[in-house]
């Protein structure tokens, strides 16, 4: 098994499962069943500071949502490359949980990306269980797409969170992030 | 304020890129693929072009390499906006006649700035 942390991402062409555990993360379960290949991401957005236009703030189009994006497209670009076809993806959607009760609602903001992506994509989803106050571990099996749900105890919560807020504080240094590169 | 075509298969990266630079106050068309696109820069004008890529129809490299075919193109800037981070990806950009190259998750200062540079 495969076990993936908050920003990385996994794809698979054979029978080995992957598994993360979520707080107020998401995690898109993406395959083609044709294809037999399938792959997990695990991202949260992170808050957004920017200054500029409202909507940048909106959750469902904000410049935090690049992160998002570029989680998803990442997963979904490195499936299209073993062969996958986009009209055949998929995807199942899990996390999202409002896990500590004086956070901000992160996980709220993340299941709003996510759902505005689906759409402006014109993806279905297949699956999902998101929102709660409970953590999750999620195992999930590409070739069956199968996806194997454990809600966690909430004992677990302030390690999970604490994992979390490591990823956003990462998130936030790299937000310089993005290398230019210009040609003579 | 300047014509920009974005060019990107996912529609959220297209609203991104669109949003940063409508916000700086350039004039923005956008295109799903390759192929969509050279329609398109086939029929206007425009002062710079960012592609994406991975896409399906045509991929961005391909898409720089057949503008730069083309007269009006020849000295437009052409920049390329991607999650692919290789030496051997961007070498061929550069080939085909790509003016830059941008990795995502991308920094809408740093793309605005990369914009005024190339157009100046």
């Amino acid at each position: 098994m495969v076990k993936i942390l908050p920003g990385e991402y996994y794809v698979s062409r054979g029978e080995e499962s992957i598994s993360t555990v979520l707080g107020s993360c998401v995690s898109a379960c993406v395959r083609d069943p044709q294809r037999g290949v399938g792959g997990m991401n695990h991202f949260m957005l992170p808050e957004d500071t920017a200054v500029g236009p409202n909507d940048w703030l909106d959750p469902a189009v904000g410049l935090a949502t690049r992160y998002g994006s570029y989680a998803m497209e990442s997963l979904i670009n490195d499936l299209l490359k073993l062969g996958a076809s986009r009209e055949r993806l998929e995807i199942k959607l899990f996390g999202g949980g409002q896990i500590l009760a004086a956070m901000t609602d992160v996980g709220g903001r993340n299941i709003r990306f996510i759902r505005n992506y689906m759409t402006l994509e014109g993806y279905r989803v297949a699956a999902e269980d998101l929102g709660g106050t409970q953590p999750r571990k999620v195992v999930y099996f590409p070739d069956t797409g199968r996806a194997r749900l454990r809600k966690l105890r909430p004992i677990e919560n302030r390690i999970i969170s604490r994992h979390e807020q490591l990823y956003l504080e990462s998130l936030g240094r790299q937000s310089a992030g993005g290398d230019v590169e210009l040609f003579e | 304020m300047a014509r920009i075509l974005a060019v990107d298969d996912s529609a959220a990266m297209r609203q991104m890129v669109g949003i940063t630079l409508t916000g700086a106050g350039h004039q923005v068309e956008q295109a799903s693929d390759g192929v969509q696109a050279l329609q398109i820069a086939e029929r206007h004008k425009f002062d710079l072009v960012i592609t994406d890529v991975n896409m399906p129809n045509m991929d961005g490299i391909t898409l720089v390499r057949e503008l730069r075919a083309r007269a009006g193109y020849r000295f437009v800037p052409l920049l390329v906006l991607t999650t692919e981070a290789t030496v051997e990806r961007k070498q061929q950009g550069k080939a085909a006649g790509a003016t830059g190259w941008l990795v995502k998750p991308f920094n809408p200062d740093r793309l605005l700035a990369t914009v005024s540079k190339v157009l100046s």
